[in-house]
């Protein structure tokens, strides 16, 4: 074995219940080396690296750690060989303050055994500058912005002398500015000699900032490759197994009539609650028109779709129009009745009972239909069960299956598929695409533009751009919970929209 | 298909049957434990037909409250009133029978009713106003058992039958009676379990209590009414309650403002026997029943063979832990 292997791991076999997550897991790591795993949802990555980090324990298979032999049967184990993990959902205490956070199981002492609290305020203000972070180390976490976040839990993965750091989809909720502080932070961690295993959907950044890229699909190992002699069409074949169609344009749909108006929409909350305000917001929306809506975090972007689904009625001031009539929009179930339905942007916490079947997640907002008297009529709901089984290619045993035990994009398809069975005229698509593989992208874009053929008025948010100006009839741009540009696809483009977003004053 | 689905192992399937059934097997386990040890001379004092009666009448008002403690906890809340409530509705139905000379009828609805608010109560300022259920239930409790003192001055009612004032009506020595040799209690709790399993497996009620319990959220905004489900679910658990104090008033022929002392505490038990999730979403009523049988046979057994009170206490304490240890989530 190379003297400069870190890790290999070797054949590992990894099932839950009947699903066979990973079948033949290989990654081989270099000292000091940014390695990028990459691979379609459900290929195995996160499974992997739960491995690897001890959550855990695989059916079978070989870890090696510096020549050695090693099991890792706790992320306790995991920390203490020197392996740390970034997690895609964060793992801090919010009511604690970053200096808390960061030492939280390893805090300094004093000599009487309290906490030493100067000390560990201190250390905490070194780590901090050494990430170009401007925030004092009492602050609690609650009241750091997202991205800031994402770097403390960074800075405390790194603080811990790790040896290898695990990063998955690190940048999902940065900014531009704060990616680049990132990879500044992942550049100076490999001039240390640290590893860096990196998981990400965003192909630009694997070619910025990795040395090598280790390829999984459907469970196995398909290949490592150097980054610097391979091309973006190599790694999306290996990726899916096919050549992947170009990206088709979905064809101008003529908007129809107006569907959706928004008028001098105001969101007041409390100071320092974590949710953005709206500022006098006024847009509309026609009938088969994709209009997008740019903007950075805390842009206030959920939270237009969180009003226009009724969840802000107390907060909220303003007139919401359907088909020209005012609405009263007080809750979900309103929402429902007026044919909006919301793809949320976090799946796991807000869109899915991970503890129930697919099948019972789809017609959770039907039931009623579904329905005579009080029991669910089984006869009529199996058949739509397997309709948008098939429809949406929910890859599954069977629809008993727990939707827990499903991958990203396949929790996402069982999201957009109940949400079609309630016939939605509006649809509210929160990051349709955050975290989904190549494939199922394409396949979400089909669904919108077969949608907006349809006559829906759709309105979409997106932090990718392109996939914006590719998609969109129109885009709206949103700064700090103003509105602040409309362009319509012919006049935009990446910097004009970047320009909008970061934009000060309000657009009218 | 996807190649990664493969047909599970047999040592798999065999140790998914073995969870699935396993309050049915821990119940089987006891049932035979019993009815080995409970011997004397030559015969079997456990599986006498009037001991086996027995332990099914003891065990139906404690199943039943166990039916309604697992909707509660199926929605990721707790009831701690429904011990007091039994104590409450007991008293209530005797004073009402034996003191202001009510008919059976009128008595039942009024009783019943009291249960029934104290369900809304425990439902609409867990919901409305975002008290833990934990907190408010125990409020209940106190409020329960304060009433049911101050209702009958602190001493236990008894109850006679006749028509002469001062006496219940004889209809109402029915849940303590038996009809083909089986105890009327039973029979009430064979067709609430019915009821509530068919409620929760086959109706929209049903999944919306899953849901809920599953994924607050995404039931919400899937337009479930989670207020109106939970509140229905404390008043269901209420009631179930409420039904418990009439059958423990005529089983016992009294009602005492002291009793029922703790039965929240047997309930929960049973349901966690019965393989319930305590964070919510995952339970069903036959576990429960399985659950409230184990620990009725247990107490039954430790009895014949003259265990003391206190040494029951201590076993049915640490069977509760092996259940619940020996079902918790395999860790991955």
């Amino acid at each position: 074995m190379d003297k400069n292997t870190i890790l290999t791991m070797q054949g590992i076999v990894k099932s839950f219940g009947v699903v066979r997550a990973v079948t033949n897991g290989h990654l081989e790591l270099k000292k000091g080396e940014v390695h990028a795993l990459v691979g379609a949802n459900g290929a195995g990555k996160s499974t992997l690296i739960n491995i690897l980090s001890g959550s855990l324990r695989p059916d079978a298979g070989i870890i090696s750690y510096n020549g050695e032999s090693t099991v890792i049967p706790s992320p306790l184990r995991a920390r203490a060989l020197g392996i740390g993990k970034i997690h895609q959902e964060l793992q801090l205490v919010p009511e604690l303050s970053v200096g808390e956070n960061l030492f939280l199981g390893r805090e300094p002492r004093t000599k009487l055994g309290f906490v030493h609290y100067d000390k560990l305020f201190a250390d905490t203000a070194a780590i901090m500058a050494s990430f170009d972070l401007k925030v004092s180390p009492k602050t609690k976490v609650k009241e750091l912005r997202v991205g800031e976040q994402q770097l403390v839990e960074i800075a405390k993965a790194t603080s811990l002398n790790a040896r290898i750091v695990i990063m998955d989809e690190p940048t999902s909720a940065l900014s531009k500015h704060e990616t680049k502080k990132l990879f500044d932070v992942v550049r100076h961690l490999k001039s240390d000699g640290v590893s860096v295993i990196y998981i990400t959907h965003r192909m630009e950044e694997v070619f910025e900032i990795t040395d090598r890229i280790t390829v999984m699909r459907d469970g196995a190992y398909i290949a490592t490759v150097e980054t610097a002699v391979t091309t973006r069409e190599d790694l999306v074949r290996m990726m899916v197994g096919h050549d992947l169609a170009k990206t088709s344009t979905p064809a101008q749909t003529s908007a129809g009539a107006e569907i959706l108006r928004v008028e001098d929409m105001c969101l007041t909350f409390p100071p320092f609650y974590k949710k953005a305000n709206l500022q006098h917001i006024s847009f509309s929306l026609h009938s088969g028109e994709v209009l997008g809506i740019a903007g950075l975090m805390g842009a206030g972007r959920t939270e237009l779709f969180e009003c226009l689904f009724g969840l802000h009625a107390r907060a909220m001031s303003g007139q919401i129009r359907i088909d020209g009539k005012q609405v009263s929009l007080r809750s979900p179930q309103d929402a429902i009745r007026h044919k909006i339905a919301l793809l949320t942007e976090d799946r796991k916490g807000q869109g899915l009972v991970l503890s129930r079947s697919i099948g019972e997640n789809i017609s959770l907002p039907i039931l009623k239909a579904l329905s005579s008297w009080i029991f669910v009529n089984m006869k009529r709901e199996r058949p739509l069960w397997r309709r948008q089984m098939e429809n949406m290619q929910i890859k599954a045993p069977s629809f008993h299956t727990l939707a827990g035990h499903l991958s990203g994009g396949n929790q996402q398809k069982v999201v957009i598929g109940r949400w079609l069975l309630t016939d939605p005229r509006i649809l509210l698509l929160d990051e349709p695409t955050r975290g989904i593989d190549v494939g199922a992208k394409e396949e979400v874009y089909q669904i919108i533009s077969t949608l907006s053929k349809a006559g829906k008025g759709i309105l979409v948010v997106s932090s990718e751009l392109p996939e914006l100006l590719d998609i969109c009839d129109r885009i709206l741009t949103f700064c700090e919970g103003r509105l602040t540009g409309e362009f319509a696809r012919s006049e935009a483009n990446q910097e004009v929209l970047l320009n909008a977003a970061t934009l000060s004053t309000s657009f009218h | 298909m996807e190649n990664t689905a493969t047909k599970p192992s047999a040592v798999l399937q065999i140790r998914t049957v073995l969870s699935k059934f396993q309050s049915v097997l821990g119940l089987a386990a006891v049932f035979l434990v019993a009815s080995v040890i409970c011997v004397r001379g030559d015969k079997n004092l456990f599986l006498q037909p009037n001991n086996l009666a027995n332990v099914v009448r003891s065990i139906s008002e404690n199943g039943i409250i166990a039916i309604g403690m697992t909707l509660v906890i199926l929605i990721g809340g707790i009831d701690l009133s429904v011990g007091a409530l039994v104590g409450l509705t007991a008293t209530a139905a005797a004073d009402l029978m034996v003191i202001k000379g009510l008919p059976m009828v009128p008595t039942l609805l009024i009783v019943l009713a009291i249960a029934i608010a104290f369900g809304v109560f425990n439902g609409v300022i867990s919901t409305k106003l975002g008290v833990q259920s934990f907190i408010v239930t125990l409020a209940a409790m106190s409020i329960a058992r304060g009433l049911a003192r101050f209702w009958s001055g602190g001493i236990g009612i008894p109850i006679a039958y006749g028509d002469a004032p001062g006496m219940a009506p004889p209809a109402f020595s029915v849940f303590g009676d038996r009809l083909y040799g089986v105890p009327v209690p039973a029979i009430c709790f064979l067709i609430i379990t019915l009821i509530f399993s068919v409620l929760l497996k086959y109706t929209k009620f049903g999944r919306h209590v899953y849901a809920i319990g599953g994924n607050e959220t995404s039931a919400y905004l899937c337009g479930v009414n989670v207020d109106g489900v939970k509140i229905l679910v404390f008043t269901l658990c209420g009631l179930l309650a409420g039904f418990a104090g009439v059958i423990h008033a005529a089983q016992l022929s009294q009602g005492s403002p002291n009793d029922g002392t703790g039965y929240e505490l047997n309930a929960i038990a049973a349901v966690a026997i019965g393989g319930a999730s305590m964070a919510g979403g995952k339970g069903v009523v036959i576990g429960t029943v399985m659950g409230a049988l184990i620990l009725g046979i247990l107490d039954n057994m430790l009895g014949l063979k003259n265990i003391d009170n206190n040494m029951q206490l201590i076993v049915k304490g640490l069977i509760i832990v092996v259940a619940v240890v020996l079902q918790r989530e395999k860790k991955r």
